[in-house]
């Protein structure tokens, strides 16, 4: 699939962070209702179906447009909060659905047939069968890719299938197999595939201990500071075990996602659409984020240069770790 | 967790003007005007949920005093305490005072300032993030907690946030000053 001028995506968690983003520069903004039909069902985030049809509105106005993750997977018994979803989505005007479930692509392409599919990263669809698969029964015009592929397969896996391609830029690491992480809900009864949320609020505690503070999940602890030292949210995947006698960074560093660096490239790989993370982030940062990208990505459709598109990105490391992730991956 | 440095904290010559407010009736006033915040905008605390009721002790670093607010929209109170009371609540928040005001007004980012440590929270930690998420969304001005409309709201949020922004930049100056102590 060949792209023309590619498309940013920005989170937004709130009304008042989509018309921050949108007036940022965003092309489109996700978001999603506030239950368990959203991968990020964190308190006091989200969207009732009123401030949703306001938020197509002010997006439509301003010439974004606005995609509905209702990306979780539906309960046994239960999917009609997930068909609902789709329901309300459709009426305030979507532009498109990001949705995982099978229940949830038939119901939105059997109902609501002038309203795009998008692939949710949570299919984990990451081969030209798998995302055939989808685009054959339910028409997907789009899949999120997970963050597993490198440059190059992104590239082959395009001149293989004639969908679009969404790929994360930016934002928090979700390094398992997307859809399939098992961690929060074995430590917190919480699953972010079926709760929308990982490492729940409620289950996360900061305790002051006589020389280090201890992040802590549902009563283990996921890593432990210095005073001073920056902390940081304790995701299970990003905590420091013990194993084998070793302390360290079990699964993956706690990094953060930069692909800025890489945008021409995955334009050349035949990308349409990039995505930053961050639906639990506030409006200065999705602000601040959506403007750099929003120059880096005019930059490149320009011909801008690489020295360029870093100079423009240069201030978006919020001082954590950052990395490129499976794009750059040298071991494939 | 307690906060990390000095930084944005309060220059001695503002610090020294605030014994003058605590004379003032502070908590009393502020339960009206968050009351009356919950008449005119309803929806933000029901986004609050279940957590309008949790008890949130916030403690700006730099005064002598603390507060503790329950948001519960019509029945919120807020009152004026000492440092030494808050084993008594949900949430404990703790920062310089410039930095609270700051993220009431969106100006600053509550993640970064928290991972950085220059404000630090214990307790319920859904229930910080539920109130922060709210008044995200909220965009309040401070005509907005006073209740004022019109020409007069305008002059007042320009002439406070003037002030904040002004305050701001002599405590950011004072910790640089400082930064080699810190
Ligand atoms: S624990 Fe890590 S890998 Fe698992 S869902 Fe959470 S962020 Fe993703």
């Amino acid at each position: 699939m060949t792209s023309g001028r590619m498309e940013l995506v920005c989170p937004a968690g709130t009304p008042a962070t989509l018309r921050a983003a949108v007036q940022a520069g965003a092309d489109a903004v996700y978001c999603g209702f506030r239950d368990e039909t959203n991968a990020r069902n964190f308190p006091g985030l989200n969207f009732s179906g009123e401030e949703l049809a306001e938020g197509v509105r002010f997006a439509h106005d301003h010439g974004s447009k606005v995609l509905v993750a209702i990306n979780t997977f539906a309960r046994v018994n239960d999917v009609d909060l997930w068909k609902k979803a789709a329901d309300t989505a459709a009426e305030c005007g979507a532009n498109a659905i990001i949705a995982a479930d099978i229940a949830v692509l038939d119901h939105v392409a059997k109902n609501h047939k002038q309203v795009r599919l998008h692939l949710s990263v949570q299919a984990a669809a990451a081969t030209p069968e798998a995302i055939g698969f989808y685009a054959t029964n339910f028409g997907i015009r789009r899949v999120v890719l997970p963050r597993v592929l490198s440059v190059q397969e992104i590239a082959a896996l395009n001149r293989a299938i004639d969908v679009e391609t969404e790929a994360f830029v930016f934002g928090g690491l979700c390094v398992m197999i997307e859809g399939r992480c098992y961690l929060s809900s074995y430590a917190t009864g919480k699953s972010p595939n079926l709760n929308g949320v990982c490492s729940p609020p409620e289950m996360v505690s900061y305790d002051d201990e006589p020389n280090s503070t201890a992040a802590r999940l549902s009563g283990y602890t996921i890593d432990r500071y210095e005073p001073g030292e920056p902390v940081g949210y304790p995701t299970l995947c990003k905590g420091k075990f013990k194993a084998g006698g070793k302390t360290s960074y079990l699964f993956e560093d706690p990094v953060s996602l930069n692909a800025g660096g890489m945008i021409a490239g995955l334009k050349a790989a035949g990308v349409t659409a990039l995505k930053i993370e961050g639906r639990q982030r506030g409006k200065g940062y999705v602000t601040e984020v959506v403007r750099a990208f929003r120059k880096a990505v005019d930059a490149v459709e320009q011909g801008g240069d690489a020295i360029e598109i870093d100079r423009i990105l240069a201030g978006q490391s919020e001082g954590s770790r950052q990395t490129a992730g499976a794009y750059s991956k040298k071991w494939r | 967790m307690l906060p990390r440095n000095s930084e944005g904290r309060l220059p001695a010559v503002v610090r020294h003007l605030f014994p003058v407010f605590t004379g003032l009736p502070l908590g009393p006033l502020l339960t009206l005007s968050l009351r009356s915040l919950a008449g005119r905008q309803p929806r933000l605390f029901d986004l609050l949920g279940e957590h309008r009721t949790a008890c949130y002790f916030i403690d700006p670093v730099d005064l002598a005093f603390a507060f503790t607010v329950v948001p519960d929209a019509e029945r919120s109170i807020v009152r004026v305490v000492r440092k030494s009371e808050a084993a008594t609540s949900s949430v404990q928040i703790r920062g310089p005072i410039l930095t609270l005001l700051s993220l009431l007004d969106g100006t600053l980012d509550g993640d970064a300032l928290f991972f950085s440590r220059i404000i630090s929270i214990s307790g319920r930690t859904e229930a910080v993030l539920a109130l922060r998420n709210t008044i995200e969304d909220a965009e309040l001005r401070p005509a907005d907690l006073l209740g004022l409309r019109g020409a007069l709201a305008r002059l007042v949020d320009t002439g406070i946030l003037g002030a904040l922004d002004v305050a701001r930049q002599m405590a950011a100056r004072n910790s640089r000053r400082k930064a080699p102590e810190a």
